[in-house]
């Protein structure tokens, strides 16, 4: 049955863009911000919020942007390198900040995107300062497409890399390694006990969470043609942590859900009202007090992780 | 079967999400029917819409998506240039509109930044009604819309895209200026000050840390060096747009004592700015450069012997714009309307809005009275020549513009509360700009001070 | 350079307390608490609105200028008393004992509340009112103009970290917040109202952060976006002070004064890096900032 409802709501998706033309770029940017959001749900599981993540997904895009520059043009290759630097810098960031816990890690992941931020919005030299750069269209497996193909193409490939992702976290976090988190977060020191090393296992899932941040930074910048300081900025990641917590980190589809509710609600708000961070401020709280599980408790028969 | 039930259905529901989202811009039935069909009808052939490629009948309405900053600091300029596009469409429709057809208008606010500007021209743009985009205010902007007017083939002109960066590689198809770029425009700042203060040592500059702020720094200090080598730059500052605070910056410049401050600070930044510097004596103890100073005179009280400009040649009160009646009757309308007079924002949007109604105009004119597509619009302002509020403005072959250029100094004028522009120069536009291709920098660098002797003096534009 | 040194130190002193009311409110609220308000900085805006209004109401009415101070402090009572009580009881009061993940978010979903409700009150324009500023007039030092309000600014910021602490220690409220602080269980048990506290000391909290806001319009212009800066560098000043520690509020606003100044002294380029670096710094080095510690709870 599960299958074949998450079965329909790709196909939907898949289908929509045919159908409003317009939707493609929301629906693609919705699921670059659903693998950043992922991202935060993995850490959140462990208990660990980061209003930091965004800088993992603008490190990417910049990537995609300055290997652009530096000659590379494949789609391909560009997503794999910039994604492998998201991770890298998650790897590095993360060897200092999984020492830390509760509001000491969120306060330091946001003290170095800010760093981030700050530099990528005053090297103007380098990064173009709050320009920021340009994000040209690749080639796709050597194939130069123009601009509207190259959207769609980059559309179905975040379909099917959500579909891809999705299930390879879902198995992450089905293992050990994935269930040692929820252990983290109701007693971190029975973990250590059992001789499991507790940073080990925060600094894998830390890895992880700023590669899906890096692949949903990668897209954005490719659906966006552009990448801004404003990426990394820490409202955005407080978004991120929103987007998660709105969908659930009960499961893989949480983020996803949480991403798509956002952006098409947003497409339908800003016509309408001007009163747009109302909304979701609002639905955020009434979320977190009576749905603690997020949308995706609602599609979920067991009990899902909560914050 | 299924499949394409539900597809149905789905296409049904956004199409008439589409007709509610249209509504509140008041357009009528028919239009709403023409965008259900087309979705369904798209859905049907599985075709995605497009701009249809042959010249069509006219149709009931002409969209315009403007961008420009309507909140946060930088609507303080923005908004003149929207409340001018209001009046200005109300003007065209009140005379039935650009060629028959009434023009409605979509405003997106440029404040929510480059992901959100460049979601909301494609929405704009997928809809074949909208023709024409007049965007954008932030040349951050103007350049992230560049490729996408290009890669959408929608006409697209830069009401306020002044950064020579934007036309650079002369490729551009649709991308149009009917504005002077940095490169014109601060090298008049550099001529006129070395005209009015020829001793001039020391310069400190003070910019916003954008493009728009280190281009025009770099162009008037080489500009600068080209006419007068001994020049020193003895401090560049570079605040973030949007900046509430200056007193550091204030106390960094009086420190150095240069002989010249130059900024070209805009919107609230600059009223800010001005409103710090001026109890700190900085406007005593230095001669100050305000590149956009004329947008602030009616609003926050700027000394005498500011040298001020307007980017171009959009100054409301020049003599040129004194001899032409639509002009007056432009400004008169809009102080009636908005309380206060209009500032170059709002002249350059006016000028923007009469350059697209003269390319609708010359491309029917081609086509034999057809209502123009998007790329017969764009062919139309290609070489163009548009008699404008103030001026001329002439489009090149890359598509940039030429404009005059106005600077003067600020003075007190018995018939305004405010302080105006006097000792007036008028810069022809194409005196100041590169040939078409030509790097801007190495062009200016071959200037020297016999160019700038050549040129018309203070105080000669009476 | 030495002739500059001098300007050096004001500016510092200046900028470090325009940063400090929005710092201190946020630690102070922290400590009692242990919530971190990430709509603080909204409270700092919306003081500098409700401010900059009254001030403009004065000056068109024309009445006696030197109203405009008294409105100042007055903004910042009226926003402490109508938001403080609100906010606590309605949404902060919920969160106690949960998660920091819930906390940080319910705030988070309060600042995107109060930055769309600002833009519906007071509009989206750049506003201000310069007459305190314009009434104090100004004087030289070491050949550098300077306002005396800026001086006047930094005897304000003196006076709240004086007065803090006088109030914590010398006053029968601040040994029961003190109480509160250190064991909450105990203090309740021996029939403290906590609920009272958290309410005081909350809308304390607000009323520093919306009179930081008050203070500042004056010398600047006021607009949407305000309130998300204004967050985070109080957020990273009090998180070098050590979250919960008021003089360590006011010596991390000297650092990141003091950075920020020579950066744009000596390196204008970074000046915006300048204070995070600070934090991150300071944070990798003592992650409970200069004068907090894990164990004993101070204020």
């Amino acid at each position: 049955m599960r299958t074949i409802v998450a079965a329909s709501a790709v196909l939907i998706l898949a289908v929509l863009p045919v159908a409003a033309p317009w939707l493609q770029f929301v629906l693609t940017l919705a699921i670059a911000k659903g693998f950043a959001a992922l991202g935060v749900a993995v850490l959140l599981r462990a208990g660990l919020i980061s209003i930091g993540h965004a800088m993992f997904f603008a490190a990417s895009a910049y990537g995609v942007a300055f290997l652009a520059r530096a000659g590379i043009n494949d789609l391909g290759l560009l997503l794999i390198l910039s994604v492998l630097a998201a991770a890298l810098l998650g790897a590095i960031a993360g060897l200092f900040l999984v020492r830390y816990r509760a509001i000491f890690f969120a306060m330091l992941n946001l003290a170095v995107s800010m760093v981030f931020y700050a530099l990528c919005a005053k090297l103007y030299s380098v990064t173009g300062g709050t320009d920021g750069m340009t994000v040209p269209v690749p080639a796709v497996f050597g194939v130069v497409l123009g601009e509207p193909t190259f959207k769609s193409v980059l559309f179905y490939i975040s379909l099917a890399l959500m579909l891809l992702v999705g299930l390879a976290i879902q198995r992450y976090l089905n293992s050990p390694l994935g269930h040692a988190l929820a252990a983290v977060h109701s007693n971190e020191i029975r973990l250590e006990y059992l001789g499991i090393p507790v940073w080990a296992v925060l600094l894998v899932a830390y890895v992880v969470s700023a590669a899906l941040a890096g692949l949903g930074g990668a897209i954005a910048g490719f659906a966006i043609g552009r990448v801004v300081p404003d990426f990394a900025f820490w409202t955005a990641s407080g978004h991120l942590v929103l987007i998660a917590v709105l969908g659930g980190i009960g499961g893989v589809p949480g983020a996803f859900i949480g991403a798509l509710f956002l952006e098409l609600l947003h497409s339908v708000a800003v016509t309408v009202t001007d009163a747009w961070n109302l909304i979701v401020g609002l639905t955020l709280i009434v979320v977190i007090m009576f749905l603690p599980q997020g949308f995706y408790g609602l599609f979920s028969r067991k009990e899902a992780s909560s914050l | 079967m299924t499949f394409k039930g539900i597809s149905i259905v789905v296409a049904r529901c956004l199409s008439s999400f589409d007709l509610l989202c249209r509504l509140d811009r008041g357009l009528p039935q028919s239009n709403l029917r023409l965008v259900v069909d087309g979705l369904v009808g798209a859905l049907a052939i599985g075709v995605v819409a497009t701009t249809p490629a042959a010249a069509q009948e006219k149709p009931s309405s002409l969209g315009l998506g403007i961008f420009t900053f309507t909140s946060g600091p930088a609507a303080a300029y923005g908004m003149p240039g929207k409340n001018a596009a209001d009046l200005m469409i109300d003007e065209i429709n009140a005379k039935g509109g650009i060629e028959g057809v009434p023009v409605s208008a979509t405003y997106v606010d440029e404040a929510q930044g480059a992901q959100g500007v460049i979601a909301e021209y494609r929405r704009l743009a997928g809809d074949a009604k909208n023709q024409v985009m007049i965007a954008a205010l932030s040349s951050a902007n103007c350049l992230a819309l560049a490729p996408l007017a290009e890669q959408l083939e929608v006409p697209t002109v830069g009401w306020n895209c002044d950064t020579h960066q934007l036309l650079m590689d002369g490729k551009s198809k649709y991308v149009f200026r009917p504005n002077g770029n940095t490169v014109p425009e601060f090298i008049a700042y550099a001529i006129y000050l070395l005209e009015r203060k020829p001793d001039v040592k020391t310069v400190a500059i003070i910019n916003p840390d954008y493009a728009f702020g280190h281009d025009a720094a770099k162009i008037f200090t080489a500009a600068l060096k080209a006419l007068k080598p001994d020049v020193e730059i003895v401090a560049e500052l570079y605040p973030k747009l949007g900046s509430p605070n200056y007193q550091t910056e204030i106390s960094r410049l009086t420190t150095v004592r240069p002989d010249v401050v130059f900024s070209n600070l805009w919107g609230a930044d600059l009223e800010n700015f001005v409103r710090q510097a001026t109890p700190r004596g900085l406007f005593a103890s230095s001669q100050v450069v305000l590149a956009l100073g004329e947008t602030v005179l009616q609003r926050v009280p700027l000394p005498d012997g500011v040298i001020v400009g307007v980017l171009g040649d959009g100054w409301w009160m020049s003599p040129d714009a004194g001899a032409n009646p639509e002009t007056v009757k432009f400004g008169g309308a809009y102080k009636a309307r908005f309380g206060e007079y209009p500032v170059f924002p709002s002249i350059k949007m006016a000028n923007t809005l009469i350059y697209v109604k003269a390319a609708y105009k010359a491309a029917m004119q081609k086509n034999g009275g057809k209502w123009p597509t998007r790329a017969e619009l764009a062919d139309a302002m290609k070489g163009s020549t548009v008699a404008t509020l103030t001026g001329t403005a002439q489009t090149r072959a890359d598509n940039d513009g030429l404009v005059d250029q106005i600077v003067g100094v600020t003075v007190k004028t018995p018939a305004q509360q405010f302080p105006v522009i006097g000792d007036m120069v008028r810069y022809k536009g194409d005196s100041l700009m590169p040939q078409a291709g030509q790097d801007p920098l190495a062009w200016i660098a071959t200037l020297n001070p016999e160019f700038a002797k050549s040129l018309p003096k203070p105080g000669s534009y009476k | 350079m030495s002739n500059a040194i001098i300007p050096l130190l004001l500016d510092s002193l200046a900028s470090a307390a325009l940063i400090f009311f929005a710092a201190v409110g946020l630690t102070l609220v922290f400590s009692v608490l242990r919530v971190l308000n990430v709509a603080h900085g909204s409270l700092y805006s919306i003081g500098g609105y409700v401010a900059a209004s009254l001030c403009l109401f004065i000056a068109s009415r024309q009445l006696n200028p030197y109203l405009s101070f008294a409105a100042l402090l007055f903004s910042a009572v009226f926003v402490a008393a109508i938001f403080g009580p609100l906010i606590e009881r309605s949404l902060v009061r919920w969160t106690y004992g949960k998660s920091e993940a819930v906390q940080i978010l319910i705030t988070f979903g309060l600042f995107l509340m109060l930055e769309d409700l600002q833009r519906m009150i007071f509009g989206v324009q750049s506003f201000y009112e310069d007459a305190p500023m314009r009434l104090l007039g100004t004087l030289t030092i070491g050949g550098v103009v300077y306002l005396n309000y800026q001086i006047l600014l930094i005897g304000m910021a003196l006076l709240v970290v004086i007065s803090l602490r006088l109030l914590v220690n010398h006053t029968r409220l601040g040994r029961l917040i003190t109480a509160v602080v250190t064991d909450r269980e105990m203090a309740q048990s021996i029939g403290i109202d906590t609920n009272r506290i958290f309410i005081l000391a909350f809308s304390l909290g607000v009323f520093l952060a919306a009179l930081g806001g008050a203070l500042a319009t004056p010398t600047s212009g006021i607009a949407p976006g305000l309130g998300a800066d204004t967050m985070v560098l109080a957020f990273a000043v009090a998180a070098i002070g050590g979250l919960g520690q008021i003089e360590g509020a006011a010596v991390a606003s000297l650092i990141v004064g003091v950075a920020r100044v020579l950066a744009i002294y000596l390196v204008p380029s970074l000046d915006a890096v300048a204070p995070y670096a600070a934090m991150l710094v300071v944070l990798l080095i003592r992650p409970y900032g200069l004068f907090g510690s894990m164990t004993a709870r101070r204020i």
